[in-house]
């Protein structure tokens, strides 16, 4: 018993050391302080895309982000610029198509979301310059971000968190009942606008982080387990954000400390949180 | 002034004519019922005369202005017909009743004591002053009716607009419902418009009935809205009709015999 015991202290021992040798590395710093800025931004704006029902809507453009990916690939210009414009792009043209209401958004979205992946499969198949990189878009490469990512991360996180804390009245009386806001003279359109755009520049950042296939997760998990454990927008903008923290400073640790992927070990964490809060909530 | 001028209205949604050719007028001070079978085109009027609808050809003029700058004048208290609301929204009757002035308040401006304390007022006056606290989508189908109509009179409109508002609602409910309208009519000189399927229940409340069949069949007084030959019109058959009001006639034959 003693020896077991004594064998657990000294594993824990080692595990602290290496949390604080990886804390010195600056490859992990720039991982983390990019991954808490995008989890304050992400975590905020989980909330309204999950109230809104449109958390496919985040599904489909992260993977039609990837066509913009291949735009960048083939055009030699940077693949965060190309997926961010042609993400926006995407997101308005949803919205448009689907307001007109000839075509419904969930059907929008899926033809959107397979016709950019159908346009990046066979960019890429074009393209001269295939490497390594694309691997990191699909998969994310947060341990590899650059002091030139971190610090557009956090310029993207401080300036869009603002925006949306400006506007949250009007994004929840909009996703309360849409109607009703425009007969109130709240400028709907313009609202959703700025919302949408926010939401496709934290998914073209959250690539870089966790990849074009998990990034919506970061857009849905937080606030659907945020829903289930609170009863007001205040608490559930906070808990929202505390889950995305706490799912993305762990994952980056445990995967650094058992050499696991990080993107996919961050989503595990985030669903694992929305497990315990719908079991814990179904009993209580 | 008038509070709606409708002249020749017709809405086309979809590819469908869903309202032809409607002249319909409502004075300034008014409750006028609209009656109607199911998808006859009541809503759409309704969203017609909020502009949330655009109409393929005629009018809608809201004391004199087009619906949408009568939106940006916040001139409408609305209540929809289905407000849809998931289960778990996180909003508390006082934040859903304080979202009636969001559109006065404008962009980056937050309610102030003062906006609160007229949301307890409004959920005073409506009978719920108790439940400011309670979450909204648990209360039950009257209790959100009633905080619905606090949201929608905080603004002090000049035009309510509800759209079949009885719904989920137990009769007594209705009445009172009915009632409180008339009293919101005389206290405050408020225009309203109302869809609802129930004639016999709103005749005693309006002052006019609209009745509508994609067009307008009948406008005027309620009680003409009850005339058989009118009726067997905007249904298309014979209608078996049962009236209520504060004096029952059959309770009354009864007392005597």
């Amino acid at each position: 018993m003693t020896a077991a015991a004594n064998a657990i202290k000294i594993n824990m021992n080692e595990y602290i050391n290496a949390a604080k040798e990886a804390l010195s590395m600056s490859f992990i710093q720039r991982a983390l302080i990019s991954g808490i800025m995008l989890g304050i931004f992400s975590g905020i704006i989980s909330v309204f895309i999950v109230l809104r029902r449109i958390s496919f809507l985040g599904s489909g453009i992260s993977h039609a982000a990837f066509g913009g990916v291949a735009i960048g690939f083939v055009t030699g210009i940077n693949p965060i610029f190309t997926a961010l414009a042609y993400s926006i792009l995407t997101a308005i043209g949803i919205e448009q198509i689907s307001a007109k209401g000839k075509v419904s958004e969930d059907t929008a979205i899926g033809i959107f979301f397979a016709s950019s992946m159908a346009l990046g499969i066979v960019l890429i198949g074009l393209s001269t310059s295939y490497n390594v990189d694309l691997h990191g878009y699909l998969f994310g490469s947060i341990l590899a971000i650059t002091h030139s990512d971190m610090t557009a991360t956090i310029a993207m996180s401080l300036i869009l968190t603002t925006v949306i804390i400006l506007i949250t009245k009007e994004l929840h009386f909009i996703t309360f009942n849409e109607e009703l806001a425009y007969s109130s003279g709240i400028r709907v359109r313009l609202i959703k606008f700025i919302f949408i755009t926010s939401m496709a520049i934290a998914i073209v950042t959250g690539i870089k982080l966790v990849g074009v296939i998990l990034v919506s997760a970061l857009l849905v998990i937080p606030g659907a387990t945020a829903n289930l454990i609170t009863n007001s927008l205040f608490k559930m903008i906070i808990a929202s954000s505390f889950i995305t923290l706490f799912s993305i400073i762990s994952g980056i640790s445990i995967s650094y400390l058992f050499n696991l992927a990080p993107g996919g070990t961050i989503v595990l964490i985030m669903s694992a949180c929305f497990a315990a809060a719908y079991f814990l909530r179904k009993r209580y | 002034m008038n509070a709606v001028e409708i002249k020749n209205l017709t809405t086309v949604l979809n590819g469908i004519e869903v309202i032809k050719n409607i002249n319909l007028t409502l004075e300034q001070g008014k409750f006028l019922g609209i009656v109607g079978p199911n998808g006859c085109g009541k809503t759409t009027l309704l969203r017609t005369i909020i502009g949330s609808a655009t109409p393929l050809s005629g009018s809608v003029t809201v004391f004199g202005m087009t619906p949408k700058e009568a939106v940006k004048a916040h001139i409408f208290g609305y209540l929809p017909q289905n407000q849809n609301i998931i289960n778990n929204f996180p909003a508390r009757s006082m934040d859903v009743v304080l979202m009636g002035l969001y559109g006065q308040l404008g962009l980056f401006r937050w309610p102030t004591k003062k906006h609160k304390q007229k949301a307890y007022e409004m959920l005073d006056i409506l009978g719920m002053s108790g439940l400011g606290n309670a979450t909204f989508s648990k209360l039950s189908g009257g209790q959100k009716q009633r905080i619905s109509i606090a949201r929608a009179l905080i603004n002090n409109p000049k035009l309510l607009i509800l759209d079949e508002p009885s719904t989920g609602i137990d009769m007594v409910g209705q009445t009172d419902f009915y009632q409180l309208l008339k009293e919101l009519q005389n206290q405050i000189g408020l225009s309203i418009i109302m869809v609802s399927h129930d004639i016999g229940a709103i005749t005693t409340f309006v002052d006019e009935i609209a009745c509508i069949n994609k067009t307008l069949y009948y406008h005027g007084n309620p009680f003409g809205a009850l005339d058989r030959q009118v009726l067997e019109k905007l249904y298309g058959r014979k209608v078996s009709l049962v009236t209520h009001s504060d004096c029952c006639s059959q309770c009354d034959k009864n007392k005597h015999e």
